[in-house]
C-alpha cells in the first residue's frame, strides 16, 4: 500500500477479508495458468502420438504404461490414446472454466477495494 | 455483499492458530493496537516484519511439501496403471511383452506370464510381494491419502498465505498512521511557533 501522505482510512475486517480473497484468488490464477499450459503440452503430445499411429503400419506398437513400454496391438493403442485425448480435453475446458471464473470474481473485487481505497491500494501485477 | 451469504467467513471467530500457524491478529485501530502491545513505532514495525519472515520460512517448507506430493500422485496412478495392464493380461491368459529400460539408452525385452504377485517398493529399502489384487488395493489407499494430505496442505497454504497479507496490511497501516501522526505533530508545532 503506498503512503499517501498516512491517510487515515479505515480498515475493516470484511475490507481485509476481502484483500485476502483476492491474494488468494490471484495465486489460484497462476497456479491454473501454469496447469493450463501442462494440460495444452499433454493434448499435444496426444495428437502427435494419435497422428504417427495413424501413419505406422505396424501391428504391434510399443506403448509406455507406467515406466515400461509394453507391446500392445495397434487397436488397444488406439482406443487408449482416444481415452487419453478425451480426458485431457475434460480436465482442460475444467481447467479454463476455473481460470474465467476467477478473472471475474477478481474483476468484482478490484472494484469494491479500488472503491474505497483508491490509490492507497495497488492490485495491479507488477 | 450480503453477511449472510458467507456465514463461515464473517460470523466465525478468528482461529488462532492452525497445526501450528500462529494467526496474525487483526488490528481494528492502530493506536489501541500499539497501546495493546506497549511498543513504539519502529519496535512494533520490528516485530511485524520478523513474524513476516517467520511465516515466509513455514511458506517454503509447505511448498516444497506440495510439490512432493504433487510428484507421488502421477506416479502411483502410474503404478495403478501397470497392475491393471498385468491383471487384465493374466485374465486374457496373454503373455505380456514389455521392453524395459535396464540402463540408460539400453532396453531389454521380457516377456511376462500370468502374473499372480507383484512386487511393490515401500520405500526404506523395503520391497513386498503381494497379490494383484492386494497391490491394487494397497495402491488405491496410498493415491487416496496423498490426495487427502495434498488438500490439507493446500488449506494451510491458503491460511498462511492470508496471515501474510493480513501482517502486510498491519505494516503498512501502522507505517501510514506514524507518518500521519509526525504530520498532525509538525502541523500543531509549527502553529505554535
Amino acid at each position: 500500500m503506498q503512503q499517501a501522505g498516512g491517510s487515515e482510512t479505515e480498515v475493516t475486517w470484511e475490507d481485509q477479508q476481502n484483500i485476502n480473497k483476492f491474494g488468494r484468488l490471484n495465486n489460484r490464477f497462476h497456479e491454473l495458468e501454469d496447469e493450463i499450459k501442462i494440460a495444452k503440452e499433454a493434448n499435444e503430445n496426444i495428437e502427435d502420438a494419435s497422428n504417427e499411429l495413424i501413419l505406422t503400419d505396424e501391428e504391434v506398437v510399443r506403448f509406455q504404461i507406467g515406466e515400461v513400454f509394453a507391446h500392445v496391438p495397434k487397436d488397444e493403442v488406439e482406443m487408449r490414446i482416444e481415452k487419453m485425448q478425451q480426458e485431457t480435453t475434460i480436465r482442460l475446458e475444467k481447467l479454463e472454466e476455473e481460470k474465467e471464473s476467477i478473472l471475474a470474481q477478481m474483476a468484482e473485487l478490484k472494484k469494491i477495494l479500488y472503491g474505497k481505497f483508491k490509490d492507497s491500494i495497488n492490485l495491479e501485477e507488477d | 455483499m450480503a453477511t449472510s451469504s458467507s456465514p463461515p467467513q464473517i460470523a466465525s471467530e478468528v482461529v488462532a492458530e492452525r497445526r501450528g500457524i500462529p494467526a496474525a491478529s487483526f488490528v481494528k485501530d492502530v493506536q489501541a493496537y500499539l497501546n495493546q502491545l506497549g511498543l513504539d513505532v519502529n519496535n512494533t514495525l520490528a516485530f511485524l516484519q520478523e513474524r513476516l519472515q517467520q511465516y515466509k520460512v513455514v511458506e517454503m517448507k509447505l511448498l516444497a511439501q506440495q510439490r512432493d506430493l504433487q510428484a507421488k500422485i502421477p506416479d502411483i496412478e502410474k503404478c495403478l496403471d501397470v497392475v491393471a495392464t498385468l491383471q487384465a493380461k493374466k485374465d486374457s491368459d496373454e503373455a505380456l511383452l514389455t521392453d524395459f529400460e535396464v540402463s540408460e539408452g539400453i532396453y531389454a525385452r521380457a516377456r511376462i506370464e500370468n502374473a499372480d504377485s507383484v512386487c511393490l517398493w515401500l520405500g526404506a529399502n523395503v520391497m513386498l510381494e503381494y497379490s494383484c489384487e492386494e497391490a491394487t488395493t494397497l495402491l488405491q489407499n496410498n493415491l487416496e491419502n496423498a490426495k487427502a494430505s495434498l488438500e490439507v496442505l493446500v488449506a494451510d497454504l491458503q491460511f498462511l498465505r492470508d496471515q501474510v497479507t493480513i501482517t502486510q496490511v498491519t505494516i503498512a497501516r501502522v507505517y501510514n498512521w506514524d507518518v500521519h501522526q509526525r504530520r498532525v505533530k509538525n502541523t500543531s508545532s509549527s502553529q505554535d511557533s
